[in-house]
């Protein structure tokens, strides 16, 4: 019997030995010679706004304090471009054109939201100010 | 003899010492004998172990290339052992330079054998690039120990922007009082005609107009337009740039200064850089092939230098910003120090033009829901940001990094030919 189990394990080791040396590479590994691609360059300008937008939804102040005055360039300078002025556009004129929510924002001496805290400009009614600013 | 041991050794060295203290603490001496086998191998390999005395040197047929061209490095190796050897090359190589075959060649070293490889080596972009050291990964014969090495010298290669063939360039509204290409508006002699005007005295008779005299029934001279040249600035934005994978707009922007360089000295115009980012070099307008070559030299070590260093107008010497200079900005228009220099240098009253190399296309909206509308609205701030440079009278010229630069600038022509009284003013 025990001359059975040393037989047994003599070719049991030998079997592992055979696929251990047919498992070690012969050769090693393709490698690449070269630095890697620098990482994606995402603009400063771009980052920024998505940093804003996610605060824009939920802060009042961040409407107010800093989308108001991109809102406002940018509508100034479309409308200018149908030759007429932000500054002095009458309400009911402001409202037909750019509509009651993106006239909320730019119209001209919107006063400093009562409540700072109070929630921002929900994606979908972004998406429609957009969506006009666009169409001018 | 100072190689490192191979894989293959070390997992028989492993499986030899393993077996042997398997006996030990067993007390089977089957396993001693299962063992020895493998040690004797070992230690036979060791003993046999020579290493290689290789020598190699790179050869590349060109060594100035332009964009998308290819060159053939020829990688020699010599085996000067008397012992075959297994070796794996590899070319070490700048980032934007692709080689064929990619991966490391394997080859069987006979003794005393010299062996050539060809290497296909293609610029992905322009730039002053390097092929080189060679990488050789070497196994004596029994792959028992290897060796790395780097053999060879470093082959600098410089590779130059692919330029544009422009029909029209941006036309400067002052003239300087050199010979150049551009018909001049005042009158003197050229070869563009003007007018025709009564003869006054001082007028040379071969400016005496015989057809127009006799028509007129007095004396009538000829006035011509004279062929002048102008000062021409490339001011290079290397402030920011957007990027995605191999591909950037500061890549666009070097081919599209190098290609406005190239046609305004063509013109006979005095041409200068001024690379303005992070770190500020600059080179005085002249004339000639000289320049040219100066000019791309310089734009082959452009780079994004970070920086939070406020530039202003009067970084840039004053003797590179000649009066009556015709100031071509080329620049993505994403930072703004680079909007505040062409806004000031406008309001100071240089001739100013942009080239702006849109990030569009390098540039795709972030994962997060909101990104897409931070995108448009990026979109829609920038048009604002052009039209706000219009209005001070900056002709602003869109190019895409795929697109000709010709239509482009026909485009700012239009703009310059529409307000140039502003722009005179």
């Amino acid at each position: 019997m025990t001359l059975l189990a040393s037989i047994a394990i003599i070719v049991v080791a030998a079997v592992a030995v055979a696929v251990s040396v047919a498992l070690v590479p012969s050769k090693p590994s393709a490698r690449r010679h070269r630095p890697p691609n620098p990482e994606p360059a995402r603009p400063d300008q771009l980052v920024r706004l998505e940093r804003l937008l996610v605060m824009a939804r939920v802060s009042a102040l961040q409407v107010h304090a800093y989308l108001r005055p991109i809102l406002v360039e940018i509508a100034s300078q479309r409308l200018a471009a149908r030759g007429q002025t932000l500054d002095r556009m009458p309400d009911a004129t402001g409202r037909r054109i750019l509509g009651d929510d993106l006239w909320e924002i730019v119209r001209p001496g919107r006063p400093f939201p009562e409540d700072r805290h109070g929630p921002g400009v929900a994606a979908p009614d972004l998406g429609a100010m957009l969506e006009v600013l666009e169409r001018l | 003899m100072n190689g490192a041991l191979s894989p293959r050794l070390r997992g028989l060295l492993a499986l030899g010492g393993g077996g042997l203290v398997a006996a030990l603490a067993t007390g089977h001496p089957e396993l001693a004998v299962l063992a020895t086998p493998f040690l004797v191998f070992v230690g036979v390999s060791l003993a046999l172990a020579r290493e290689p005395q290789l020598t190699a040197c790179i050869d590349l047929d060109r060594t100035r290339l332009l964009e998308g061209e290819r060159a053939a490095a020829m990688v020699t190796l010599v085996n000067e052992e008397a012992h075959a050897a297994e070796v794996e090359l590899g070319l070490a190589h700048s980032r934007y330079l692709t080689l064929e075959p990619a991966r490391p060649i394997v080859l069987q070293l006979a003794r005393l054998a010299t062996v050539t490889v060809e290497v296909s080596v293609c610029p992905e972009r322009w730039g002053a690039h390097s092929v080189g050291p060679l990488i050789v990964h070497a196994r004596d014969s029994m792959a028992a120990l290897t060796w790395n090495r780097r053999l060879g010298e470093r082959v600098a290669v410089r590779v130059f922007p692919r330029e544009q063939r422009l029909r029209e360039l941006v036309a400067p509204l002052r003239m300087q009082p050199f010979l150049g290409a551009h018909v001049g508006r005042s009158r003197s002699e050229g070869i563009e005609f003007a007018d025709t005007r009564p003869f006054q005295a001082g007028d040379v008779a071969r400016q005496v107009n015989w057809r127009a005299s006799a028509r007129r029934g007095s004396l009538h001279v000829t006035e011509r337009h004279p062929e002048q040249a102008s000062d021409v600035v490339l001011l290079l934005d290397t402030f920011a740039e957007a990027r995605e994978g191999a591909r950037g707009t500061l890549d666009a922007a070097v081919r599209a200064t190098a290609t406005l360089a190239r046609a305004h000295l063509a013109r006979r115009d005095r041409v200068g850089l001024v690379d303005f980012g992070g770190t500020l070099h600059w080179l005085e307008p002249a004339f000639g092939t000289t320049q040219l070559y100066r000019i791309i030299d310089a734009l082959l070590s452009s780079e994004i230098a970070f920086s939070y260093a406020w530039r202003a107008t009067e970084s840039i010497p004053r003797r590179v910003l000649p009066p009556g200079a015709l100031i071509l900005a080329v620049t993505p228009l994403l930072d703004e120090r680079s909007i505040r220099l062409v806004t000031d240098l406008r309001m100071r009253g240089c001739d100013l033009t942009v080239v702006e190399v849109s990030p569009l296309a390098h540039t795709t909206p972030g994962p997060a829901p909101a990104d897409p509308l931070a995108f448009r609205l990026w979109r829609l701030q920038r048009d604002a940001l052009r039209a706000r440079l219009q209005g001070l009278g900056i002709g602003v010229a869109v190019w895409g990094d795929d697109e000709t630069l010709g239509p482009a600038l026909e485009g700012v022509n239009a703009f310059r030919r529409s307000a140039r009284h502003a722009l005179r003013a």
